[in-house]
């Protein structure tokens, strides 16, 4: 059933026009939701009268009127694909779509939804539906499918790309400190000179590292939030949906800091090092 | 003492932190070169699908996706009318039907394997995708052991089965298999139909775990019990090569105007427009981003380096070295990063191309051979573009730097500090 | 004697946050060839300021400065830069080798600079080594010489291109007084042999070795005694 219906969207953007014709009485025309967008794209109102066919060729439409518009529920694999649909009453639908010639068309349908009174029970009810009603497919909604698998690779690829910038922003942040620590030579030298030890001197080191790493990590973070609002708007008006593209969850703010935290410090660690396992004359040399 | 000499000298008196600067250019660049790869990678490689399954040109019932949109009716004899278009070389019907493996060789109900899930009520490993089409016009797939299906009708259907099917069942040119077929306008269950497998063949448009079958057009009707139904999901279109897939699809809009004709073009413009705008996207987003990385990187390095030198720019100006020579001196500083790491970048971001692309290749129902990472000369070309700007870019401040120092002051303050 | 350089009324005002400060207050001067002048002063009196605005690293705020009869505050940065390399010659108290140079690259940078062909810069910049008596330190970097080696690597990059006049910004400044004394002489037989020497110092050694003495105070020439 799923290409009827596909073809019923396909057919009212061919049959879809503002009503100039004989039609039957007002309480007569059955009544159909578009989505907002299918309402946008053909500058249709509210009150518009359309004629819906199976067919690509018109052939048995029907007409019906705009009782009101909807948002679709945005959906992340077909989010790219503009949302072009309309709802029916079941018994409308049936009698546009349904076959003559086969005596159970009026009785088929694609789908039942049920809900239960306990969610969690969902996969012993589905094993219970499928043992009692043979040729069905029942399925708990959270059951993986192929969509899962598809998020799931999105998911690794991501991270995949998450990987390489951090080994990058590594390289970036060890070449910051190693200049950093490089102009410190002098002041590092004169405390040598005095008598600090390398470990004292360090431990300073690793101090000021780890403000520095809270300091950008809580700056990154606060910046992420700040852009995930402009990223999400800018897609969402870009694919004209109401999908949520990016959120920064707590997770995710734990993932950044404890990424971000050893990174800086051992980023400042390893540049203090270099200069600190160097001939202390080498360091107050010009 | 030329210029790029004195800029190498700066850059390998401080080894590490050239070495930092050019490994981070090469990290990032690695990826900013896949994502060159990526924006056209999967419009390619569905080209070339396209391509190799020998038809340019696609007839649908409506601009649905292909196999997603009703059917065609009277096929036969549109195919027929559209055939003897002089711009037509060639059409091809395709009928699409679900069916199961209803048992092997002499019978017997073929075994519930251990992927099979109850809860779906019928084992989803013996499900099959049935392809009917016309076998005296030539097919869309690559027959590798056996034949394919014979001109003349056979009087156990033939079939040819992808070498997914034929590994999994242990299937070869000879064997036997009944299926049954599974029809959304049959809700009672099927008699089973028995086929004779011909050849075993690879379809352009399989997955890894693809079961793909292919049989005549009338085969795929008593699948279904609807033998005497003549629709198909679309027609396949090989134009001549003189009108080409442009004139081919216009000969066929004029003769059929209400129908949905679509050349290789089309379908490509289309799903780059949408299936495969997220990939475009990211790999928009994340090739700035990489850009504005590197430039930052650089600027930064030289910055600091330029700003820890600037009693020896004094110096070398007083001398009377001119202002051009040393901001030059600069500007080569930051190619010579941004040169190295951008070559080191290259055989790394190809690397690293293979591991994202074995990544997304994973993703469940795509064709086996799609490919989201593709390489083109565009990419080196555009590779180096954008890192040349960075490197422009980076230079830009540290160069302005040298550019208005102040010699005498800068003297002065390096004999106080 | 027709003067190398001559300073004309020439004042230079740094303004500062704190208000302007006047380094140069109206100074006239003329150095001519084989002149030996030294200057002394209290620290910030405009000892170095008078030398950069003569070295034409810096532009008085006032006055003229000629160069050989012409006037240079007109002068664009790349003709005041090409004077620099071919007729000055300046020596930093902090010497300002190029590090990662040798001995023989640094003075060897300023003569490719100006276009001096390879043949040409090879025995000239042997010829300068060995006169501050560093030929056998060619190959060395500044890292490797002592304060006065690098001081006389300095004085030998400032005679690359055979600058009629040799500016010196307090050159033992960061010496000890046997090596200070190694440079000065130096000095002595630069002038001797016919370059003009400006010296800039606190060191009574350097200023006694000097045949003009110009005594500068809060930006002006208080003084002058000639020897």
């Amino acid at each position: 059933m799923n290409h009827l219906r596909r073809s019923l969207l396909g057919a009212v953007t061919l049959l879809a026009a503002a009503s100039a014709f004989n039609s039957p009485k007002p309480d007569d025309v059955p009544g159909v939701l578009i989505s907002r967008q299918l309402l946008e794209s053909r500058g249709l109102r509210i009150g518009d009268r359309v004629r819906l066919a199976r067919e690509a060729t018109g052939e048995g439409a029907r007409t019906f009127r705009i009782e009101g518009t909807y948002e679709p529920t945005p959906d992340p694999m077909r989010f790219a694909q503009p949302r072009l649909e309309a709802r029916l009453h079941l018994p409308d639908l049936l009698a546009l779509t349904a076959d003559p010639s086969d005596p159970a068309a009026g009785e088929s349908v694609t789908s039942i939804n049920v809900a239960l009174k306990d969610p969690s029970d969902a996969a012993r009810f589905a094993l219970d539906a499928a043992a009692r009603l043979p040729g069905t497919v029942a399925r708990p909604t959270r059951a993986p499918d192929e969509r899962t698998g598809t998020f799931v690779v999105l998911e690794r690829f991501h991270l995949a790309i998450a990987v390489v910038t951090i080994v990058g922003s590594a390289v970036f942040l060890l070449a910051l400190m190693v200049m950093l620590i490089d102009e410190r030579r002098g002041t590092v030298g004169t405390l040598r000179l005095i008598g600090f030890t390398r470990g004292r001197i360090l431990m300073q080191v690793l101090a000021e590292g780890a403000v520095i790493a809270v300091a950008g990590a809580v700056f990154g973070i606060l910046f992420a939030l700040a852009s995930q609002d402009a990223f999400n708007r800018i897609f969402q008006w870009r694919y004209d949906t109401t999908l949520i593209f990016l959120r920064v969850t707590p997770r995710v703010i734990w993932q950044s800091l404890l990424l971000a935290l050893p990174l800086g410090i051992a980023a400042s660690l390893v540049a203090s090092w270099t200069l600190l396992r160097r001939q202390l004359l080498t360091l107050v040399r010009r | 003492m030329r210029s790029l000499r004195l800029a190498w000298l700066s850059l390998v008196r401080q080894p590490a932190r050239a070495v930092l600067g050019i490994l981070g250019i090469a990290a990032i660049g690695a990826l900013l070169f896949d994502m060159l790869l990526l924006s056209r990678g999967l419009v390619l490689s569905f080209g070339e699908l396209l391509q190799r399954s020998g038809f340019d040109v696609r007839v649908l019932a409506s601009d649905a996706p292909p196999f997603t949109g009703p059917r065609l009716a009277d096929a036969s004899a549109l195919a027929g009318r559209i055939a003897r278009l002089p711009e037509v070389e060639a059409v091809l019907q395709l009928r699409v039907r679900e069916a199961e493996i209803a048992s092997f060789g002499g019978g017997g109900v073929a075994p519930d394997g251990p992927m099979d899930q109850a809860v779906e009520g019928v084992g989803r490993r013996r499900r099959v995708e049935f392809i009917g089409a016309d076998p005296q016009v030539r097919s869309m797939w690559t027959i590798v052991e056996g034949e394919d299906l014979p001109d003349a009708a056979a009087e156990a259907g033939p079939l040819v089965v992808n070498p997914n099917l034929a590994r999994r069942f242990a299937l070869s040119p000879g064997s036997e298999v009944s299926l049954r077929g599974r029809c959304a306008n049959s809700p009672e269950a099927l008699p089973p139909v028995t086929f004779t497998v011909v050849g075993i063949a690879e379809f352009p448009f399989d997955s890894v775990t693809s079961t793909t079958i292919a049989g005549t057009l009338a085969d795929a009707g008593r699948l279904c019990g609807d033998a005497g139904v003549d629709r198909a999901e679309m027609l396949l279109v090989r134009s001549t090569p003189r009108a080409g897939a442009p004139g081919a699809a216009a000969a066929i809009r004029a003769l059929e105007p209400l129908l949905h004709v679509v050349t290789n073009e089309d379908l490509i413009e289309r799903f780059s427009r949408v299936e495969f705008s997220y990939f475009r996207q990211i790999s928009t987003v994340l090739a700035t981003v990489t850009v504005f990385f590197g430039f930052l990187l650089i600027a930064v390095l030289l910055t600091v380096s330029v700003n820890q030198r600037l009693g020896e720019i004094a110096a070398l100006r007083a001398l009377g070295l001119s202002r051009s020579r040393v901001i030059a001196g600069v500007m080569w500083e930051s190619a010579m990063l941004v040169g190295a790491g951008g070559l080191l970048a290259l055989p790394l971001g190809a690397l690293l191309s293979l591991w994202l692309d074995a990544i997304l290749r994973s993703m469940p129902g795509l064709p086996a051979a799609l490919h989201f990472f593709v390489f083109e000369p565009r990419a080196i070309v555009l590779h180096v573009a954008l890192l040349a700007v960075a490197a422009v870019a980076a230079a830009a401040y540290p160069m302005r730097i040298v550019a208005v120092l102040p010699i005498a002051a800068t003297l002065r303050r390096e004999v106080v500090s | 004697m027709p003067s190398i350089v001559e300073a004309r009324s020439v004042s230079r005002i740094f303004p500062m946050a704190g208000g302007a400060v006047a380094a140069l207050r109206d100074v006239s001067i003329g150095i001519a060839r084989g002149d030996y002048i030294g200057v002394v002063g209290p620290s910030g009196c405009g000892k170095s300021t008078l030398l950069h605005v003569l070295g034409c690293v810096d532009v008085p705020t006032s006055g003229q400065i000629l160069f050989q009869g012409r006037e240079v505050g007109s002068l664009a940065d790349a003709e005041r830069s090409r004077l620099r390399l071919r007729e000055i010659g300046f020596v930093f108290q902090r010497f300002f080798l190029l590090p990662m140079l040798t001995a023989w690259e640094n003075v060897e940078l300023p003569q490719a600079e100006a276009g001096v062909a390879r043949a040409e810069r090879r025995s000239r910049t042997q010829a300068l080594l060995e006169y501050v008596g560093l030929a056998a330190r060619a190959r060395h970097r500044p890292s490797e010489l002592s304060g006065g080696e690098m001081q006389r690597v300095a004085i030998a990059r400032a005679l690359a291109n055979r600058p009629r006049l040799l500016l010196a910004d307090e050159p033992t400044g960061e010496l000890d007084e046997a090596t200070g004394r190694q440079i000065v002489t130096l000095l002595d037989r630069l002038h001797d042999d016919g370059t003009a020497v400006v010296v800039v110092t606190h060191d009574p050694a350097v200023a006694g070795r000097a045949h003009r003495l110009l005594r500068m105070r809060d930006g002006r020439i208080v003084g002058e005694d000639v020897r």
